[in-house]
């Protein structure tokens, strides 16, 4: 009987170990891939390079740190242009939001590196694969690296002061490859080397063509680079990567009538697309917040003293006395109709105009002051037909571009603080504003940037837990 | 396959055979010694028997290799099985108590064979309980549970942890088994009127068999069933009660004390750091009130003069509480069931129907369960039953935790009254439309200048969402659970059981197209559905046997498990006014869906043997294999072994009077967990969806750490049971040691590496504990019966490995020999009296980095150092406490149940004490003790309408957390026998119930059931609810 009993048994185990393979085998994961797959094609490897720019717009916790378009608009309220009211972004209004906890502070960091993450798992993917070949290995490499780079220098430029303010200064740590454990500091120097190196590799094997404006195409790499070379000072090179970035995209004034919301429009060399299955609904920026008339959050407001620099002519006057000129003196008093919201808005990150103004820039800065005049009016008559030269030369005529960029760019990448920082000026604020000098920032102030991420000091063993004293 | 194992079993039938006749003797005696006269001596299975003579002496000639059953009124009975012709005496013992019968894992188990940790909630406990749903009826009844109900929305799921908290990132619940079946429902959706028992298993040895489901411990629930040969009867219950919060929610600013403060916020940065002067901060705060609110309740430019006092009073006077809160709700409750059975066929059949609404208005949760149970006897061997429930539900659940805008405890704690409720023009008066219809205001208005946008929550109005929109949740749960079974012989026998579950779990969502964030689109629609299907088939050998003084049972068990899910979405926007079907929608916005697939197949053992009465030794295996994880890893192997020692059957002990029941026991088991982790946790994998316009995009998921395995919980159990005095005093006290092994954690990582964890086998951590239970019957005379009953448990967590030294997540730090939840964070040192700045304490560290182990006070809050607070978010002793009562027709029973020595952080209150950081944020009344001038010696920092620090994370918000809860309370009248016969009833009874009617709490303005982590969230509260009901038997 009990022999029977452990027959039996032996049996039931026999039946078991006969079956399990096929029973628990069968079971397969759905509606995700691995990475053989991905690397196997330019097509599939493609997807991933998809992926990548979506997840620069996606949603992360709040309405304020929303993808790149909030980096810049964090940046666009730090300046005297924009009066902010009361809501999202407010303390990057009062610049006043940069301690280890705050939301602007770790998502500013996590964010970009959430993105080189993913770029170095994609580099790691194209390099070791069996299957693509290297003439298509090549053009690939070109974008991610350029998306790195680009990424890299908003670390740098969020960070720590200016590249020219003291390059031996500590900046957030450098990742060539996907890693799990954290890297020490680097410094601006070993930073603004690396992401030239990946820029160099950009700017020769990144393809002409793409799919749409949303891509990196040659162009790009070449606007990044400008923007790097802008901020490092190195003038030549600004000049020349600007006007390579700048072919092939007309000057085209009629888009200020028209919401600067579509990236088809000949100017925008880069730009991140919505549609109404894949938007971002009310967080994007700056459409959703200076929209006064949209159903955004509407509540951005201008300087008085900035609107009073465009002449009636000037295509770029959007702005509108909403009290009917009665009362200048109110915060809410300006409005302006530049950006256009809705739940499928394009939003611009680079423009062909930016990259004339670079040239310009660098232009009158290398001794070429004739050829940036011209590049400069160009730009002013075609946007206000009754632009006359200003036959400014020297120091005048680079204040002139520089208040020509705020002009052209206000609202979409922060341009004041971008000049102030890499030119280590001050921003003062003025005219109708809500907080006024309680907001100033000094030249090189610490407020330019923010302190190191709490959680990153917590995680990371090669941060010392005192990186943020005086910092 | 299945065929092949019934051929199995019909070879084992036929091995049995025909053989030859044997000669048993011998004497039949007591304990004593002393020979019973008149005892049987049956062959089993046959009319072979004989008696005992007067001397005890017997003789009987049966068929080699049958069974013997010898039996004595009074007496236990006894079975040997013979093989040869031989002499046997044989000793029976008195069955001085009716052993109670337990459910156990696989089985039934009388109590003193037991060797682990099995608690059980009777049903004679069942029906004299309180509780009206399972939740309650284990909550404060049991040991060692820890029972949290997070928010106050009837019919959701609570968080049970057994034994402490094992597991951080898998899942830490208990399995649940409703009669021999996983159970993979909403525990709401079983009627708690249809349990006939609960079983709490605790120990290894107890929940070995559910191997790798089996650490976080078993609940395993049997529902009622039929008797056999009895009338049937019919009973029905009905109760209708009135609830309100059971806690009242924090204290809340009213108008006027808003707008001063708010003044005095803004006036104190202009004073304090924008350095003006006084005279030129206040008249600037008084310029600047009305622009940075936004609105205007008081009519006038400037409502607060420059000093600081209100020159007008408000034309509204919002009290969102009011608007938001259901004061009212109603619960009600009504059952029906029909039992009874033939000679062969029991049956068992109950409906139940529960509507409950919860604190915040329009939120409710209706149910209605039904349960089928059918069980007849074949054939004198075959045995086969069939259970089937239905449950079908539906929720209402407005947004009532958590961040959305839309979550209407949110809103009550951060709209101060100031903001109206309805739309007002410029000047204050209420706008109408169609000049009647007054219009919600959803602070979105732009084209107005004043009263038009709030600085907070613009474009919402929750009281509009709670009206407007809606969130609901319709679950179905069918479940077919069939049995066969067949007794070869009393000794052994096969039960082959099928279980079937088939859910659907349907969440629909409407955001109305004419108001809130869906209006731009016209409206919303979101609908998601989730089917999932189990199937578990479980096959068991049970064998039984007892030679004199041995009793062995064996059960060979082979188990295969699969579950489904199938999930789908959709979401659409443009639909026409009253329209809220996706069909109505002109644009869709997406779609999406998945299938998963799990299964498990398992072999299990166990062998149960018992000496005497006195020893018991027990021990069990498991082998699963899970599709879980990779193949190498995939087999897991897991075992308990155990033992209990019944000194009360021993003869030092017996004569002693006092002693009815000692036993003393231990098990050691090793289970494994592999719940909660996802589908495929070991994969490293790219995900698909990240579209970039009409290009397909996908992204690499979370880093994957390719060597994740088992992890794995090492359980010891030491216990004593107990009764004495005429079993007058009864209980039990346990000690157990949980170490959870290469426990699963989401490890945090540098946030530079572009991952934010990764799911890695971290540690170990140990949960130790001492369980108290105790019951005393104080009074049984005629009249009068009084019982009370007392368990409790004392806790402890505590980190025993890491792989490396330390690290932080939120405000918690791990490091070996802390607990996982000991709160950690900076420490609150007051406010400087010179300038009502906020200050913590800081580390003084030398330039080598060495602290000196000073502490100095510091206002800037990133300089602040994080220290251990010594405070836990877990109890250090959570029970309950009963009253069970009768006089004459009344009866009485009262379950309360305690937390003691947790502490929460309480979030919602640090925002109220926020000190007007920002526009348009509510306050608390505390606030008015906040420093005003140098000098003033207070806890609460001065106002500052600017960003600050002062209400940042630290020991300021920490509370203890302690409470006693009067769970529910019954108070019934049962109707003489005799009167009610005339109205052919069979019983007749009226009763009062209430439930969490009574709360004391350490700390005031939250409901005391909080989050494990300790954190509050804008959590709604639970209900108490007084009730008056009638239970009608026919």
């Amino acid at each position: 009987m009990k022999k029977s009993f452990i027959k039996f048994s032996f049996y039931v185990a026999m039946i078991l170990f006969s079956c399990e393979k096929d029973y628990l085998e069968e079971p397969k994961p759905s509606g995700t891939v691995n990475s053989d797959v991905i690397f196997q094609s330019k097509e599939s490897a493609e997807a991933m390079i998809s992926g990548i720019l979506r997840l620069s717009r996606i949603s992360y916790e709040k309405v304020d740190s929303g993808g790149l378009y909030s980096i810049f608009f964090a940046r666009v309220v730090k300046g005297n242009d924009l009066i902010l009211g009361n809501g999202w972004y407010l303390f990057d209004y009062e610049n006043d939001n940069r301690e280890p906890t705050y939301r602007r502070t770790t998502f500013t960091w996590e964010f970009p590196f959430t993105i080189i993450n993913q770029i170095n798992i994609f580099i790691d993917g194209v390099n070791t694969s069996k299957y693509l070949l290297d003439s298509e290995k090549q053009p690939l490499l070109g974008q991610a690296y350029a998306l790195r780079a680009f990424y890299y220098f908003q670390l740098a430029m969020e960070f720590q002061n200016t590249f020219s303010f003291d390059p031996s200064l500590p900046a957030p740590p450098i990742y060539r490859e996907p890693a799990n454990e954290g890297k020490a500091m680097s410094s601006l120097t070993e930073l603004y080397n690396f992401i030239l190196e990946d820029l160099n590799y950009a700017v020769q094997f990144t393809p002409e063509t793409r799919f749409n404006k949303s891509y990196v195409n040659r162009s790009v790499a070449f606007a990044i680079s400008a923007k790097v070379h802008q901020v490092m000072g190195n003038w030549q090179e600004a000049a020349s990567m600007a006007n390579s970035a700048k072919q092939q995209y007309e000057l085209n004034a009629t888009q200020y009538r028209q919401g600067f919301d579509d990236m088809t429009d000949s100017e925008w060399i880069w730009a991140m697309p919505q549609q109404i299955d894949q938007s971002n609904y009310f967080d994007i920026a700056p459409h959703s917040f200076t929209d006064i008339n949209g159903d955004g959050y509407g509540l951005a407001y201008w300087n008085r003293d900035f609107v009073d620099l465009f002449s009636d002519t000037d295509v770029r006057n959007t702005f509108n006395n909403q009290f009917e000129g009665e009362d200048e003196t109110l915060y809410n008093t300006w409005t302006s109709s530049k950006f256009k919201f809705d739940f499928a808005s394009d939003i611009p990150i680079i423009r062909s105009v930016e990259m004339q103004l670079i040239e310009a820039e660098a232009k009158a800065r290398i001794g070429e002051e004739t050829e940036a005049a011209n590049l400069l009016f160009e730009l002013q008559k075609n946007r206000d037909i009754n632009a006359t030269p200003s036959g400014n030369i020297g120091e005048s005529l680079i204040e002139e571009i520089l208040i020509e960029r705020r002009k052209e760019l206000y609202g979409e990448i922060g341009v004041e603080w971008y000049d102030a920082k890499r030119l280590r000026l001050g921003i003062s604020r003025t005219g109708n504003h809500r907080i006024k000098s309680a907001a100033d920032l000094q030249p090189d102030d610490k407020k330019f940037y923010l302190k190191i991420p709490q959680k990153e000091i917590d995680a990371n063993d090669n941060i010392d837990m005192g990186i943020n004293s005086n910092r | 396959m299945r065929v092949k194992f019934y051929n199995i079993v019909i070879t084992l039938l036929l091995l049995q055979g025909i053989t030859a006749q044997v000669l048993v003797k011998g004497v039949i005696s007591d304990e004593m010694g002393i020979p019973l006269p008149g005892a049987s001596i049956v062959e089993q299975g046959t009319v072979n028997g004989v008696s005992s003579d007067f001397d005890g002496n017997y003789y009987i000639e049966v068929p080699q290799g049958s069974t013997l059953e010898f039996s004595f009124v009074g007496y236990g009975n006894q079975t040997f099985l013979v093989n040869e012709s031989t002499g046997l005496d044989v000793t029976l013992f008195p069955d001085n108590e009716l052993e109670e019968v337990v459910v156990v894992a696989f089985g039934k188990q009388t109590k003193e064979t037991i060797v682990g940790s099995v608690a059980v909630i009777s049903s004679e406990s069942l029906n004299n309980q309180s509780a009206t749903t399972i939740t309650q009826a284990i909550q404060g009844s049991i040991p060692g549970i820890n029972i949290i109900n997070p928010g106050g929305i009837p019919g959701t799921n609570p968080t049970i942890r057994i034994r402490g908290i094992g597991s951080i990132n898998a899942e830490a619940s208990p399995l649940i088994i409703v009669d021999g079946a996983p159970f993979n429902g909403n525990l709401n959706s079983i009627a708690q009127e249809q349990v006939a028992s609960i079983s709490v298993l605790k120990d290894a040895s107890s929940t070995s068999l559910y191997g790798s489901r089996g650490a976080n411990g078993v609940i395993i629930i049997s529902t009622k069933s039929g008797t056999k040969s009895t009338e049937t009867s019919i009973s029905l219950s009905s109760s209708y009660g009135n609830s309100s919060m059971a806690t009242s929610m924090h204290k809340l600013l009213d108008i006027n004390s808003y707008t001063r403060y708010f003044w005095e916020g803004y006036r104190n940065r202009e004073l304090y750091e924008n350095n003006n002067s006084p005279e030129v901060a206040a008249s600037l705060a008084s310029d600047n009130l009305v622009s940075s609110l936004g609105y205007n309740p008081f009519g006038v430019d400037q409502p607060v003069n420059n000093q600081g006092r209100l020159v007008a009073s408000p034309e509204w006077n919002t009290d969102w509480k009011k608007v938001i809160i259901n004061e009212n709700a109603y619960k009600k409750q009504h059952g029906l069931s029909v039992a009874g059975g033939g000679e062969k066929t029991s049956f068992y059949f109950g409906s139940n129907y529960l509507k409950e609404e919860g604190q915040v208005k329009t939120t409710y949760f209706e149910r209605i369960a039904t349960r089928l149970k059918v069980d007849t006897q074949v054939k004198n061997f075959i045995k086969t039953g069939l259970n089937i429930s239905y449950t079908s539900s539906k929720q209402n659940a407005p947004n009532q935790s958590g961040l959305a805008y839309s979550n209407a405890i949110q809103w009550i704690y951060s709209l101060p009254n100031y903001y109206p409720l309805y739309r007002r023009n410029n000047n204050g008066e209420l706008v109408s439309q169609n000049g009647q219809d007054l219009i919600l205001d959803y602070g979105g208005n732009k084209i107005q200048t004043i009263n038009g946008v709030r600085p907070a929550f613009s474009g919402e109005n929750a009281y509009g969402a709670i009206i407007n929109n809606e969130i609901l949740n319709h679950n179905n749960y069918i479940s077919l659970n069939g049995y066969l079974k067949f007794e070869f012989l009393k000794k052994l026998s096969f039960n082959s059981q099928f279980a079937y579950e088939n859910a659907t779990a349907d969440n629909f969502r409407f955001d109305n197209n004419q108001f809130g964030a869906a209006a731009t689109v016209d409206g919303r629609v979101s609908q998601s559905r989730n089917f999932f299907k189990t199937l578990n088939a479980i096959q068991t050998l049970n064998y039984k046997n007892t030679i004199g003084i041995h009793t062995v049972k064996a059960d060979a068990i082979f188990e295969s498990y699969e579950f489904e899910e199938n999930f789908f979405n959709a979401r659409g926007t443009g639909f026409l006014p009253n329209i809220k079907v996706l069909n109505g929608s002109t644009s869709p916005e997406s779609v999406g869906g998945s299938i998963n697939k799990e299964r498990l197949l398992s072999v299990v053992g166990r062998i149960n043997y018992n000496y005497n009465r006195k020893y018991v030794f027990e021990a069990s295996f498991r082998r699963d294999g899970s599709s879980k994880f990779s193949r190498d890893t995939r087999w897991g192997t897991f075992f308990s072994a155990g033992g209990s020692w019944v000194l009360s059957n021993e003869n030092f002990i017996k004569n002693i009077d006092w002693i009815n029941r000692l036993k003393l026991k231990v098990s050691y088991g090793e289970l494994g967990n592999n719940r909660g982790i996802g589908f495929f946790p070991y994969l490293q994998v790219f995900d698909t969806g990240f579209n970039q316009l009409s290009k397909p995009g996908v992204l690499s998921l979370q880093f994957v750490d390719p060597n994740l395995s088992w992890e794995k919980t090492a359980l010891t159990n030491i216990g004593v049971e107990f009764s004495f005095f005429e079993n007058k005093i009864n209980g039990s006290i346990e000690y157990y040691n949980k170490e959870s092994i290469d426990l699963i954690y989401d490890q945090p990582l540098a946030l530079s590496t572009g991952n934010e964890s990764v799911k890695t086998n971290v540690g170990a951590v140990k949960n130790s504990g001492l369980e108290f239970s105790f019951k005393s019957n104080i009074l049984s005379q005629d009249y009068f019966e009084l019982n009370l009953g007392l368990n409790f448990s004392l806790d402890k967590n505590q980190i025993t490995e890491l792989t490396q030294d330390e690290f932080i997540d939120g405000n918690k730090k791990w490091q070996v020999g802390k607990s996982l939840f000991e709160f950690y964070m900076p420490k609150s040192a007051g406010v400087d009296f010179i300038d009502g700045y906020q200050m913590w304490y800081k580390d003084v560290v030398t330039d080598q980095g060495l602290r000196t182990g000073e502490q100095i006070k510091t206002k800037e809050y990133s300089e602040a150092t994080r220290y251990y607070t010594g405070k836990s978010s877990i109890p250090a002793a959570v029970g309950g406490f009963s009253i069970n009562s009768l006089y004459k027709n009344f009866d009485l029973s009262a379950l309360f149940n305690f937390s003691f020595g947790s502490y929460v952080y309480d979030s919602v209150y640090a925002n109220l004490m926020n000190g007007f950081e920002t526009a348009a944020s509510q306050g608390h009344p505390d606030l008015e003790k906040r420093w005003r001038k140098p000098g003033d010696i207070t806890d609460i920092p001065l106002f500052m309408n600017g960003q600050n620090d002062f209400n940042s994370e630290s020991t300021r918000f920490l509370f203890k957390n302690d409470y006693i809860r009067l769970r529910g309370l019954n108070i019934g009248y049962n109707f003489n026998q005799d009167w009610i016969y005339k109205l052919n009833l069979k019983k007749l009874r009226i009763f009062f119930q209430g439930d969490n009617i009574f709360t004391y709490q350490s700390h005031k303005g939250i409901d005391p059931e909080q989050a494990l982590s300790g954190q509050t969230d804008n959590r709604s509260h639970q209900m108490k609810t007084y009730a008056l009901g009638v239970n009608i038997q026919l």
